[in-house]
């Protein structure tokens, strides 16, 4: 028996017809074609999968697609347009911060949250807040100096606009 | 002094004279930044469970939930829709695809054939029995399940460790071999027993290195797609080595290997663990050639960490004599594998043991010394590579074995270690298990890691904490690092497997650069470090080359990317195949300006005459004029090159120091800093090189602290999720200061070296000896890893 799942994904309004055991993982990969989000673990133990779902990170591999109904999704696709990375991203191309690359779509998405709520995070925050985001090549290192240098970045624009 | 100066030069007559042959622009040196990282940070990055095609079918895995057991029957009638919509294949299915078997050139050891689906027995808890597939993952899972509960199994006695294995009445992993014990050899290298018999002291130490591994982000996965009118294969496969699995599946399944294609799309990580074929990369494109559907298996992360390839597990015995002023005169070394269910191609059950036994003297003057090694068949998931192969625990072993030697005779560690450490004028030496250190900075390294740290202020605070019940320590760990796997490099650690990789360096008639390699990136960026080497040696910008790798169809043969080769052949081969395109270029050229080729240069996309830069042609006017204008074309108008690369062994070499401090009430061990020097001969992209060692040493930190694969004495695995198998967390990791030295080999192209592995292969000596140096006040000596909490407690004689 499938239910009626509307919701808001990166901006556009999505309408699917999905059963309730599915994952938001599962339904953003298969049915709406976000192959942003991975699988790492099926157990929210590693983050690969790191949406947000009203701004706030969620592991969509453990969270019932029917669950977000109303609600707004954004993944790693809707972060920015390619042509206008988001700090984060950026940050993370300066500094080094990417290698396989499967772990980065989750990792820019609880940057983005983590910034989102505090722009002036220090590292001990960083390093708390991507506490549920495993990475296995880079060590971690270049990522935290990338998530502090786009803080002070976003700070410093807030402080030009402000 | 003469008998190394023949070393260099037969390598460089052995090898060829363009040897040195790297044009160095703009490019080769620079931190550029990383041409793939775009399409990885915005989600666009496609790996294999991300592709789809029509009527795809989802695989599932029946597993074993035995570790030695007999398969009495598999009813798939259970099934409901069997044959219409759900299939299952057992290994009597695939009875006519033969098992995989290592490939090892040794007489005496001993083979286990293994059936890319499990026949008559299961070895280990994750062996597989069955293959069941739907058009949709969720009905696969659900038929698995099924099938799974009525699988009828006569259990065997299960063979947990080595020291069962090797019991006198122990089962039998393969009867038919009539041992557990697939090879024993001992091999001595001078005069072990006179330098014993002269020593003044012996030190020894038992180690038993646990069983981790690689764990990468991305698990394994295979998609197939068999298109029956072409009798054409196409596989896509979390692999490190396309063409190999190409030739190995194209094998086994008895097809044309021009009919077989194999992509490695986006690779989340390998660390080793994707090199060898899996039975799985044999049985998913079996059932897609006879079902004619395409066929998907995604590993879950469960099955990830009980079925595919462990490492690392071994027990060592390590002596060392010495005098009393602390030269080594010889050591004894047993080195005991334990391989698991299946002794696992490629490199068999000797992968960790028998390079751990060959790498042993490390970057030390040891001349006599007798290498023992053994290898077991146990019940438990196969031992495979994994980043250090048999080098972490040798390095282990042998640091703490050096650090026990100097505590014993009142001898700084540090010093010890000089008084024994090959000067870079004693290079190129060859070691007494027969590697030929081509070059390196090994008393600089260790030198200059100390100078960062202050040394002598850490001694100096250590004391004062410690007359206040706090326990600092300080561990060193010193390397070479065998690097660049061709023929010699594989011989020489003991395992011969000849091997070459190849380029292709291309101009297109608008004057862009495309590059093919064999070598197949699954992180390490070479999209931006080869085109860095193409660049420099075209005179073009990096973002005017485009890199091509992972697909059989579009680039030459070669082995892929493992033990940390691809800098130096891949790096190689793009280096002398852009000089031959350059050469074709300067021919047009020197037509179209009516100059001397030699008169030439290309710089920034510019062909000129050297020193009049007003009279060029762009590239672009001269790779158009190359295909279009019969006047100035060469005899052969491609602007295109193949070369190929098997480069003389090199090794790279540096120095670990970690820092730390011990909670004397708890155990905890807190990380305070650690500092790397890295000396991997020219760099070809810093930003890169450092964040290979960073990545390389919180691995390595993953296996000295935290991870730990348990199987109970009954060889059930007990870490089976991320909750139970901890790999190191943002929380978990140190400051990590790497610093560079630059010793260029002498022997390769460019003087490039290997890198990949350092930080793997030292860091848990350098962590484990900072443990036991803030402990030296309780007298520990760590005999195995991880160190936990509880496990520092013991040492400190707290708990029992």
């Amino acid at each position: 028996m499938k239910y009626p799942l509307n919701v808001r994904v990166n901006g556009v309004e999505t309408s699917v017809d999905v059963e309730p055991h599915r994952s938001l993982l599962n339904v953003l990969r298969e049915d709406i074609g976000l192959t942003g989000p991975k699988e790492g673990c099926d157990d929210s133990e590693c983050g690969a999968c790191m949406v947000l779902v009203d701004g706030r990170p969620v592991n969509s591999c453990s969270y019932l697609a029917l669950q977000t109904d109303g609600r707004e999704i954004t993944t790693i696709e809707g972060v920015s347009e390619p042509s206008c990375p988001h700090s984060i991203q950026q940050a993370l191309l300066e500094e080094g911060g990417v290698q396989c690359g499967f772990c980065t779509p989750g990792i820019v998405m609880s940057a983005k949250a983590l910034l989102d709520a505090n722009p002036s995070c220090d590292e001990d925050e960083v390093r708390l807040a991507l506490g549920g985001n495993l990475c296995r090549c880079t060590g971690y290192q270049k990522i935290v100096r990338a998530v502090l240098r786009a803080a002070e970045q976003l700070q410093d624009r807030a402080g030009t606009t402000g | 002094m003469s008998e190394t100066l023949d070393l260099r030069e037969q390598a460089i007559r052995k090898w060829g004279s363009d040897n040195r042959a790297i044009r160095k622009g703009k490019w080769i040196g620079k931190p550029a930044r990383r041409l793939e990282d775009p399409r990885y940070l915005t989600g666009a990055a496609r790996y294999v469970a991300d592709l789809e095609l029509p009527r795809m079918l989802h695989a599932v895995y029946v597993r074993s939930p035995h570790p030695h057991a007999r398969i009495v029957s598999i009813d798939k009638s259970v099934l409901p829709g069997l044959g219409k919509t759900v299939f299952a294949f057992t290994g009597e299915d695939l009875r006519d695809v033969p098992p995989l078997i290592d490939h090892v050139a040794l007489d005496n050891l001993l083979r286990t054939p293994q059936p890319v689906i499990a026949i008559g027995k299961v070895r280990f808890v994750g062996d597989a029995v069955a293959i069941v597939l739907a058009a949709d993952r969720y009905a696969a899972e659900d038929a698995a399940e099924l099938l799974s509960s009525v699988v009828e199994y006569e259990e065997l006695p299960p063979v947990p460790n080595v020291a069962a294995s090797g019991a006198s009445d122990a089962a039998l992993l393969f009867e038919e071999l009539g041992t557990n014990e697939i090879y024993r050899e001992a091999i001595t290298h001078g005069e072990v027993d006179e330098a014993f018999a002269k020593a003044d002291r012996v030190f020894s130490t038992p180690f038993e290195h646990n069983r981790y591994m690689a764990a990468p982000m991305e698990t394994r996965g295979v998609l197939a797609d068999y298109d029956r009118a072409d009798q054409q294969l196409t596989v896509w496969s979390s692999t490190q080595m396309p063409h190999f699995l190409r030739s190995v599946i194209a094998g086994q399944l008895g097809l044309p290997e021009n009919k077989v294609r194999v992509i490695a799309p986006e690779v989340g990580g390998g660390f080793g663990m994707k090199m060898c074929t899996v039975p799985e990369e044999i049985a998913i494109p079996f059932i897609a050639t006879q079902l004619g559907r395409p066929v998907k298996w995604i590993e879950d992360r469960h099955e990830h960490l009980i079925a595919a390839t462990h490492s690392k597990q071994q027990s060592i015995n390590l002596e060392v004599a010495v005098t009393n002023d602390g030269k080594i005169l010889g050591v004894r070394g047993e080195f005991v594998g334990d391989g698991g269910g299946y002794s696992f191609n490629t490199e068999s059950a000797l992968i960790e043991p028998a390079l751990a036994a060959k790498a042993l003297p490390g970057p030390y003057r040891i001349e006599n010394y007798r290498e023992e090694v053994g290898a077991f068949l146990t019940n438990k998931s196969p031992v495979a590579a994994y980043r250090g192969v048999g080098w972490t625990a040798a390095n282990t072993a042998r640091e703490l074995l050096f650090d026990e030697a100097a505590r014993g005779l009142g001898i700084d560690p540090a010093e010890f270690r000089r008084r024994n450490m090959l000067r870079s004028d004693e290079l190129p030496y060859l070691s007494c298990t027969g590697q030929v250190y081509d070059s390196g900075s090994y008393l600089e390294s260790l030198d200059k890691a100390l100078e960062a740290v202050d040394y002598q202020a850490f001694r100096q605070r250590q004391e004062e904490l410690r007359q206040q019940g706090r326990y600092i320590g300080l561990g060193i760990s010193s390397y070479v690092e065998q690097t660049a796997w061709g023929s010699e490099s594989s011989a020489q650690a003991g395992t011969p497997l000849p091997s070459h990789d190849n380029a292709t360096v291309t101009v297109d008639p608008s004057g862009k650069v495309t590059v093919a390699v064999s070598v197949s990136s699954h992180g390490q960026g070479h999209e931006t470090s080869l085109a860095q080497i193409a660049a420099d040696g075209l005179g073009v910008d990096i973002k005017d080359v485009v890199l091509l790798h992972g697909d059989t169809s579009n680039t030459p043969y070669g082995l892929g990317t493992y033990a940390s080769r691809s800098a130096v052949i891949g790096g190689a081969t793009v280096a002398r195949a852009a000089a031959d395109v350059r050469e074709q270029i300067l021919q047009v050229a020197g037509k179209m300006l009516e100059a001397s080729p030699e008169d030439l240069v290309i710089e920034d996309g510019k062909v000129s005459v050297a020193g009049t830069p007003s009279r060029f042609k762009t590239l672009a006017d001269v790779a158009y004029a190359a295909h279009w204008d019969s006047e100035v074309r060469n005899s052969e108008p491609l602007l295109s090159a193949t070369r190929f690369y098997d480069p003389p062994a090199n090794y790279a070499n540096g120095c670990v120091v970690a820092l730390c401090e011990v909670d004397a009430d708890t155990g905890v061990v807190t990380l305070d800093r650690i500092v790397a020097v890295e000396d991997c001969g020219m760099v070809i992209n810093p930003m890169i090189v450092e964040a290979q060692v960073h990545g390389a040493i919180v691995q390595g930190l993953g296996g000295a602290m935290l991870e730990h694969l348990i199987y109970s004495d009954e060889g059930q695995p007990l870490t089976t999720t991320y909750m139970d198998y901890l790999v190191p967390t943002f929380s978990d990791v140190p400051p990590i200061e790497v610093i560079s030295i630059e010793t260029p080999s002498p022997f390769t192209v460019g003087g490039i070296k290997g890198m990949g592995e350092g930080g793997q292969i030292a860091a848990p000596a350098a962590l484990a000896n900072a443990v036991a140096d803030a402990l030296a006040p309780f007298g520990a000596r760590i005999e195995k890893l991880p160190i936990t909490p509880d496990y520092v407690l013991r040492l400190m004689g707290k708990i029992g």
